[in-house]
C-alpha cells in the first residue's frame, strides 16, 4: 500500500513539475507576443487613437474592460476619479493610501523584490516624484495628453505628469479672530500682527513639504536678506514648528492656533464641515506644486496604464478631478466649479522645482541657526 | 505487556515529535522576529546616509534621553495605577464595581485617532474643561500631554496582567500573617506584593516597551516634545532617511533589553505557587475606612477621565459640528454607512485571526520556555519580545526588506533567477508580521502565569504515561487559559488599530479600517471620523464579548481524573 502511495505521489510530482516547466514557456510567448503587439501598436499609432469623449488614447481598446490596476497615492479622495476612469474604460483601479515616504520605501523594495505591486502612482509631493525618477523607480512616457501643460507641471523626459494644483493657504479661525478683534490676514505681513503671536502653526520645513515650500518661496520672492527677515518674524509667532504638514490645519481646526500655515488640494469641505474655519489664500503671493501622476517601473500593465495617464491629463479626466476634488487643475481649458479658488485670480510666486531641491540642504541649515536664534 | 510497550513507543514518539516541533518554532520565531529587525537595522545602515554616523549617533542619544524621561515615569505611574486598578476592583466590594471592571477595560477599545481629538477639544487651549468651564488658557500639547495620554492608555495593558494575577491569588498566605497578627500594610508589602510580583514586573516590562516604541502619541499631542521614536518616524515619512532611522532604532533598543534583562533577574530570584487550584476569597476582611475610600476614589477619579473621554467622543459623532453646534444628527452615520465596507471586514478577519493564532503560540512559547533549560531557550523569551520593543514603523520595513526575496528571505543568498515565491505582495505576510509582533503578549501572560504554577500537576500527568505533548494538549494548555484570554483581547484590539508596520505590506485588495480613518481625520470631517471610530469600537466590544461567552473555565481536575482512570 505504501509503496503505491509513494508512487502515486512521485506520478503527481512529476506532472506538477511538466505543468511547471509549460506554463513558463507560455508566459514567455505570451511576453513575446504581448512586445510584438506594442510595436505594432506603436507602427499603427497615428492611425489607431481611440477617441472617446473628451479624451483620446492610442493605447486603448474595448479587450482592456475588465483589467486591474493598483495605484498608490497619498489621499483616499482619488477614489471618484479612478471611479469615473472605469466608467469611461472599463478598467478597474484599486488605490491604497499612504504617506510620501511610505510610498517611496514601498516602491524601492517592491522593485528590488521583482514584485510589482503598483502600475500607478498618483498624488504625492512633486520632491518625491522627482526622487523616484532619478532612483529609476518610473516608467517614462511623454503623453499626447500632456502636450498643452506648462513645462513647469512636468518632467521633461515624462517621469511624472502634473494634474491638480497644491496650493499653500491659511486655514484661520473666525470665530478666534473675532473674539479678539484681530485683523482678517490677506498678506503674508498680516501673520506677523502683534496679537497672533503664539498662534500660528507652521510645520517644520525640514520634515514637511509644505512649510519647506513656503520657506523657499518667500527667499526667492523677497530676495535673501529681506526673506530671512521676514521668516524671523514669522518664527516669533510660532509657538513650536509641527512635525507634519497636515498638523498646523488640525490645530487651528480644534481652537490650539488661531492661523494655521496648509498647503491644500482641494480643501473645500473642511469650510463646508467646520462653519468656523476660513481658508485664506494670501493676496500677495503663494506658494504651490504640481500633484503628479506617474507609472511605476516594472508594471505588467504598461498599455493600461498609459491610458490611465492619456485619460487622465485629458480635458475629461481634468474636468473630473476639478468637480470631484474642488481643486485647481493644470490644463487651463477646464471649466472651474463654483467655489474653488481661480488660479488666474492668484498670484503664484515664481517656483524653481529643481533648483528647490537643489539648495534644500543649505536652507535648512540656515533654517535651524534662525530657529534657535530665537 | 503489550499495552506498557504500546506506552513506552508512544512516549518516545510524542519526545520525538515534540523536539522537532520545537525547533521549527525557535527557528520560526528567529525568523519572524529577529532577522526582520536585524535586516532593517543593516538596511539603513547600508544606505549612503546624508550625514556622519557621530551625527546619527548623538542625535539619536538626544532623543534617547527624552524618551527616558517619559518612559520611566509613565511605566512607574501605569504600574502603580494598574495596581490599585487590580486590587481595587477585585478585592474590595463597592457599589458598581461590575461596571468598574468593564470600565477598566475600555481603554483597550481606544477608538483610532479621535480619542486624542476629544481630549485636546476638553482638555486643550480652547478646551470645554480647561478654558470654558475653568478659564484656563493652557496648551496640552508637549511633555505633559503625553504623559497622562501614555498613563491612560498604558494602565490597561498593566491591569489586564496584574487583576489577572490578583484574580488567581491564593490569600492562604495572607490568612496565615493575618492569624499572626500582621498589619494589613505588612502583609500587603510582604505577601501580596511579592505574590504577585511576576505580574507586576511582567506588566511593567511591556509598558516601558510600549511607551518607548509608542511614536503615535507623541506626534499627536507632544508639539515640541518628541521622542525617539517619533523622531525615527518623521526620519523616515518626512525626511526619507532611512540610515538615520536604523540607528536610532538600534540605539532604542538597547535600554529595552537592559530592561528586560533586568526585570528577568528581579523574576527569577524567588518563586512563589500554591499547590492547589481552588479558589479562595478574595475580598479584604476588614480594611481601613479611609484606605478603602481613597482606594474606591482613585479608581474612580480614573475612569472619570476615561469616561468624559468616551462621552465626548459619542457627542461627537452624534451632534452637528463636534465642538460647535451640538444639535443632534444622525448623518455622521448615514455618511459612514455609505462607505466602502470590505476595509472592517479586513480588519475583522485579520484581528480574529491574529487573536487567536498569536495568543495561542505566545503562551505555547511561554510554555517552552518555562520548562525549557537550555540557553537556546532563554534566548527564545528575548527574541519573542523583542519586537514589542520595536516601532511599529521600523519593523513593518524590516518585513519589507526581508521578505522581499524569495524562499522566505533565504532566497537572497543563493537564488538568481527562476520562479520567485516571494511573500511579499501577498496577504499572508499581514498575518505572519502580526503574529509575530503580538507574540511577546501571550507570551508575557503565559510567563507570569507559570511562575505560580505548581509543576507537579504537569508531572503528575507526565508519569501517568501522557507523553509530552498530550500532557500539554490535555493540561498545560487548559491550565494556560487564562494567559490565553489576555493575550487574545491584547491582541484581537491592537490589531484593530494597528497601522504603523502593516502599512508596508498592505494590499489595495485588503486594506484596514484604520486607515480609512486615518484618511477622514485628516480631511478634519472630525465628525464622521467620530461616528466611524466609534463603530469600530463597538464592533470590537462586540467581538470581546462573543469571546468571552465562547470561552470558559475548564476544570483541569476532570482531564487529570481521566487519566488516573
Amino acid at each position: 500500500m505504501k509503496k503505491h502511495i509513494g508512487l502515486l505521489l512521485s506520478f503527481v510530482l512529476v506532472l506538477l513539475l511538466a505543468g511547471c516547466t509549460g506554463n513558463a514557456e507560455s508566459t514567455e510567448q505570451a511576453s513575446d507576443t504581448s512586445a510584438e503587439v506594442v510595436e505594432l501598436v506603436e507602427l499603427v499609432e497615428d492611425v489607431a487613437v481611440y477617441e472617446g469623449e473628451g479624451w483620446s488614447s492610442a493605447f486603448y481598446n474595448e479587450d482592456m474592460t475588465g483589467t486591474v490596476m493598483n495605484l498608490y497615492g497619498v489621499t483616499d479622495k482619488v477614489r471618484p476619479v479612478l471611479d469615473a476612469f472605469e466608467a469611461d474604460t472599463g478598467i478597474r483601479v484599486e488605490h491604497l493610501t499612504m504617506k510620501n515616504g511610505e510610498i517611496l520605501q514601498r516602491l524601492s523594495n517592491e522593485a528590488d523584490a521583482g514584485v510589482a505591486i503598483a502600475d500607478l502612482w498618483f498624488t504625492g509631493g512633486a520632491d518625491t516624484f522627482i526622487e523616484a525618477s532619478q532612483s529609476d523607480l518610473l516608467s517614462p512616457y511623454k503623453s499626447p495628453s500632456g502636450e498643452g501643460l506648462d513645462d513647469k507641471m512636468k518632467d521633461a523626459e515624462g517621469y511624472w505628469h502634473g494634474t491638480s494644483l497644491t496650493l499653500v493657504n491659511w486655514v484661520v479661525n473666525k470665530e478666534l479672530i473675532e473674539e479678539k478683534g484681530l485683523k482678517m490676514p490677506e498678506k503674508w505681513d498680516d501673520l506677523l500682527q502683534e496679537g497672533l503671536k503664539g498662534e500660528v502653526s507652521m510645520s517644520n520645513p525640514a520634515s514637511s513639504g509644505t512649510a519647506y515650500n513656503v520657506v523657499s518661496a518667500v527667499l526667492e520672492t523677497k530676495g535673501q536678506e529681506e526673506g530671512w527677515a521676514y521668516l524671523d518674524g514669522l518664527i516669533e509667532q510660532v509657538p513650536y514648528f509641527t512635525a507634519r504638514g497636515s498638523d498646523p490645519k488640525k490645530n487651528v481646526v480644534v481652537g490650539e492656533a488661531i492661523v494655521g500655515i496648509n498647503a491644500s488640494n482641494g480643501d473645500r469641505e473642511l469650510e463646508i464641515n467646520n462653519p468656523h474655519i476660513a481658508l485664506v489664500y494670501p493676496t500677495d503671493g503663494t506658494g504651490w506644486w504640481p500633484q503628479p501622476v506617474a507609472i511605476v517601473k516594472g508594471t505588467k500593465n504598461e498599455e493600461a496604464a498609459k491610458v490611465f495617464i492619456d485619460w487622465l491629463l485629458s480635458k475629461r479626466g481634468m474636468k473630473v478631478i476639478a468637480d470631484s476634488r474642488n481643486a485647481a487643475v493644470a490644463r487651463t481649458d477646464v471649466e472651474i466649479p463654483e467655489g474653488i479658488v481661480d488660479i488666474s485670480t492668484l498670484n503664484l510666486f515664481v517656483t524653481d522645482f529643481q533648483a528647490n531641491a537643489k539648495n534644500r540642504e543649505g536652507i535648512l541649515e540656515e533654517w535651524v541657526k534662525h530657529v534657535e536664534n530665537k | 505487556m503489550g499495552q506498557t510497550r504500546r506506552k513506552q513507543i508512544n512516549t518516545k514518539k510524542s519526545a520525538v515529535m515534540s523536539t522537532f516541533l520545537y525547533h521549527l518554532w525557535m527557528i520560526a520565531t528567529l525568523y519572524g522576529t529577529l532577522l526582520p529587525i536585524i535586516a532593517v537595522v543593516v538596511y539603513g545602515i547600508g544606505h549612503e546616509g546624508n550625514r556622519s554616523f557621530t551625527y546619527y549617533m548623538l542625535h539619536a542619544l538626544t532623543y534617547l534621553g527624552k524618551s527616558l524621561m517619559l518612559s520611566v515615569p509613565v511605566t512607574v505611574i501605569a504600574t502603580v495605577f494598574a495596581t490599585v486598578l487590580s486590587i481595587t476592583l477585585w478585592r474590595i466590594d463597592f457599589m458598581g464595581r461590575g461596571f468598574s471592571r468593564g470600565m477598566a477595560l475600555a481603554p483597550l477599545l481606544n477608538p483610532p485617532f479621535v480619542g486624542s481629538i476629544s481630549f485636546i477639544m476638553l482638555f486643550g487651549k480652547r478646551g470645554l474643561i480647561t478654558h470654558e468651564l475653568l478659564g484656563l488658557t493652557v496648551s496640552p500639547f508637549g511633555y505633559w500631554g503625553v504623559l497622562v495620554m501614555q498613563v491612560i492608555g498604558l494602565t490597561t495593558l498593566g491591569y489586564l496582567f496584574i487583576s489577572s494575577g490578583v484574580r488567581n491569588m491564593q490569600t492562604i498566605y495572607e490568612e496565615a500573617a493575618r492569624t499572626s497578627g500582621a498589619s494589613e500594610w505588612r502583609i500587603f508589602r510582604t505577601v501580596t506584593l511579592p505574590i504577585l510580583k511576576p505580574e507586576i514586573l511582567g506588566g511593567a516590562l511591556l509598558i516601558f516597551l510600549a511607551s518607548m516604541a509608542d511614536f503615535g502619541t507623541p506626534l499627536i499631542i507632544g508639539g515640541p516634545f518628541q521622542t525617539l521614536s517619533s523622531d525615527l518616524y518623521i526620519q523616515i515619512t518626512g525626511l526619507y532617511d532611512m540610515t538615520g532611522a536604523a540607528i536610532s532604532g538600534a540605539v532604542l533598543l538597547m535600554p529595552c533589553l537592559i530592561a528586560f534583562i533586568a526585570q528577568r533577574k528581579v523574576i527569577k530570584m524567588r518563586k512563589y505557587y500554591g499547590k492547589d487550584l481552588q479558589k479562595y476569597t478574595l475580598v479584604y476582611p476588614s480594611l481601613h475606612p479611609l484606605v478603602r475610600y481613597g482606594l474606591i476614589g482613585c479608581c474612580f477619579l480614573f475612569q472619570g477621565v476615561i469616561l468624559l473621554k468616551y462621552g465626548f467622543i459619542i457627542i461627537g459623532a452624534f451632534t452637528k459640528n463636534w465642538g460647535h453646534d451640538y444639535t443632534l444628527t444622525l448623518e455622521h452615520f448615514i455618511a459612514v454607512s455609505h462607505r466602502e465596507w470590505t476595509p472592517f471586514m479586513n480588519s475583522m478577519k485579520l484581528a480574529v485571526g491574529v487573536g487567536s493564532i498569536s495568543s495561542l503560540l505566545g503562551i505555547l512559547t511561554a510554555y517552552v520556555v518555562h520548562h525549557g533549560k537550555t540557553k537556546s531557550v532563554r534566548a527564545l523569551e528575548m527574541v519573542g519580545t523583542l519586537p514589542a520593543a520595536v516601532p511599529g514603523i521600523l519593523f513593518g520595513i524590516g518585513y519589507l526588506v526581508t521578505f522581499k526575496y524569495p524562499l522566505f528571505g533565504a532566497g537572497q543568498l543563493y537564488w538568481s533567477g527562476g520562479p520567485r515565491i516571494v511573500l511579499l505582495g501577498t496577504g499572508l505576510i499581514i498575518y505572519i508580521i502580526c503574529i509575530f509582533r503580538y507574540l511577546n503578549v501571550g507570551l508575557r501572560a503565559g510567563l507570569n502565569l507559570l511562575e505560580h504554577q505548581d509543576p507537579n500537576i504537569e508531572r503528575a500527568a507526565y508519569t501517568l504515561g501522557a507523553g509530552r505533548l498530550r500532557t500539554l494538549w490535555t493540561v498545560s494548555i487548559p491550565l494556560l487559559q487564562p494567559a490565553f484570554r489576555i493575550a487574545f483581547v491584547k491582541n484581537f484590539t491592537s490589531t484593530m488599530t494597528t497601522l504603523g508596520a502593516i502599512i508596508f505590506l498592505l494590499l489595495p485588495s485588503n486594506k484596514v479600517a484604520v486607515q480609512q480613518i486615518f484618511q477622514i481625520i485628516t480631511s478634519s470631517e472630525i465628525g464622521i471620523a467620530a461616528a466611524m471610530s466609534l463603530s469600530l469600537s463597538s464592533l470590537m466590544g462586540l467581538m470581546l464579548l462573543m469571546f468571552y461567552g465562547l470561552i470558559r473555565h475548564k476544570k483541569v481536575y476532570v482531564t487529570i481524573r481521566r487519566l488516573k482512570g
